[in-house]
């Protein structure tokens, strides 16, 4: 191979890539406010008892968990302005398209955190003469937001990684400008390579978060 | 309280309480009436429905038929096959679980002041005090701040009574408190019951463990099928049970404790 290693190329133009970095965390902190907060919704929708609320709240969690991320953002870049005559800048469409991404699978992680509080610790409450939604507010929705945060951290970082898929319709983020740094320096090993390791250095800390909160959880409940 | 008349009158009267999940009958036409006086030590076997007879006293299950007053007030009814419940007639029920329920999100102090604060409106630091002073007297003063996976299971289960004694039922309700503990753990909560039953405090609880049953109970009920079998005070009904099946399940239980 007649490539010799130039890290160079990227450490002298690492401007632009902290630019796309930060970018990047842009993208994921608003679509994780999105997700969050519409996800809580969304699993109330689901769980509710009206087949009129239930069902197209299922399938739209449905549609999010069985389309793949990067036709779902294609799509919306593409579909949304002609169906609806919307349009919006590329930062708020990624934004958008991977906050509903997002809150889908968040709202599966309230739903199935809400369905695992115990049905004793239901009990506990009504017996302590708690009217239903006391028992929801004071019980249920703690319980299920610590039953929960381990899952939401997780979809949280993988929509940092996912975010990457916005560079294909021109949102200038970390992958965006690698790309175009990769294409100007004919340096694409070095460029991908950093890329990669920010991507990881940013990830790793919080799946470490994630298992150490789990860890201390399992001992929590025995 | 030495009130020996009063403690005569009826305080509840379960009549002929049917209970079904799906095909499977529970309660077959139960009746019970329960004197101020009485702790009520049910026994029975696996499966027999004596959590659900709790359960349902406790108005957290639904009946398909008959009725239970409280206190000579009506409590639970059956309408038009629903369930009526008079909430306030609930709020006078304690119950303590099998499983620990204690909400693993709040402190020992606030699982305590939770209910008198919201349901009561009971302001915090009146509700605060009365939950140290009952901490206290139950050894666990020290744990106030504690949070549930902090304790042990003996530990829990104590917190677990004082909570429910918050809000001064006229009734307590125990189902197998012990039977999730460690055999070492077992005493200490026994000693808070017999603790309340020397207060004269009106119980039913639900125990495999006959030497307990013996030391607590003024009344002893052996329910089997779903309809009470033998019912009298503990001498009889542990020492000579009249029917056989009662002596059969008797020397099945004492003879795996031995
Ligand atoms: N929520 C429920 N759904 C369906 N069946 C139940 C439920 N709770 C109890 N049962 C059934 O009712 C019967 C009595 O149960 P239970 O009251 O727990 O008995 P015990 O406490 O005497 O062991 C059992 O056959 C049990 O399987
Ligand atoms: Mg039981």
């Amino acid at each position: 191979m007649d490539y010799s290693l130039d890290l160079g190329a990227v450490t002298r133009n690492f401007g632009p890539l902290l630019e796309g970095l930060w970018v990047t965390i842009q993208l994921t902190l608003a679509a994780n406010v999105i997700g969050l907060v519409l996800g809580f919704v969304i699993a109330l929708l689901v769980m509710s008892r009206v087949a009129l609320i239930r069902v197209p709240a299922t399938a739209f969690v449905e549609f999010f968990r069985c389309t793949p991320a990067i036709v779902q953002i294609v799509w919306f870049f593409y579909c949304v302005p002609m169906l609806f005559n919307i349009y919006l800048g590329s930062m708020t469409m990624g934004i958008v398209a991977l906050g509903l991404n997002l809150a889908a699978f968040n709202g599966e992680a309230y739903r199935a955190a809400i369905q695992s509080v115990p049905r004793e610790h239901r009990d506990a409450a009504v017996a302590l003469g708690l009217s239903p939604l006391q028992s929801t507010l004071h019980i249920i929705l703690p319980t299920a937001f610590r039953l929960a945060i381990p899952v939401l951290l997780t979809n949280g970082i993988v929509i940092f990684q996912q975010s990457a898929l916005v560079a294909i319709v021109a949102v200038p983020d970390l992958m965006y400008e690698a790309k175009s740094l990769a294409t100007k320096t004919y340096r694409p090993i070095e460029t991908f390579t950093i890329v990669a390791l920010v991507y990881f250095a940013v990830s790793f800390p919080i799946s470490q978060l994630v298992g150490w909160l789990e860890r201390r959880r399992s001992v929590a409940m025995a | 309280m030495f009130d020996g008349a009063k403690d005569q009158t009826a305080l509840v009267r379960m009549d002929g309480l049917h209970k079904s999940f799906g095909p499977v009958r529970v309660l077959q036409g139960l009746d019970i009436e329960m004197k101020r006086g009485d702790r009520v030590v049910v026994i029975g076997p696996s499966g027999g429905g004596k959590s659900t007879l709790l359960r349902v006293l406790m108005g957290l299950e639904n009946i398909n038929a008959g009725s239970i007053s409280f206190g000579g007030q009506p409590y639970i009814s059956v309408k038009d096959g629903k369930t009526v419940i008079d909430p306030k007639v609930r709020r006078s029920i304690g119950m303590v679980f099998q499983h620990y329920t204690l909400f693993p999100h709040l402190s020992v102090l606030q699982n305590l002041i939770l209910a008198p604060c919201k349901v009561n409106g009971e302001s915090a630091s009146g509700a605060k005090e009365r939950a140290r002073a009952l901490l206290t007297r139950f050894g666990l003063g020290a744990k106030a701040d504690a949070y549930p996976n902090q304790l042990s299971g003996g530990q829990k289960q104590r917190v677990a009574i004082a909570r429910a004694l918050m809000l001064d039922p006229k009734l307590m309700l125990f189902d197998e408190v012990t039977s999730a503990l460690d055999p070492e753990l077992v005493a200490e909560v026994e000693q808070v019951m017999l603790e309340l039953a020397a207060q004269d405090m009106p119980m039913v609880i639900v125990t495999h463990d006959m030497w307990f049953a013996r030391n607590i109970a003024s009344r002893v009920i052996f329910c089997a099928g779903g309809v009470v079998v033998e019912d009298g005070p503990p001498e009889q009904v542990l020492g000579s049970p009249i029917h056989e099946r009662t002596r059969e399940f008797i020397n099945r239980v004492f003879h795996i404790r031995t």
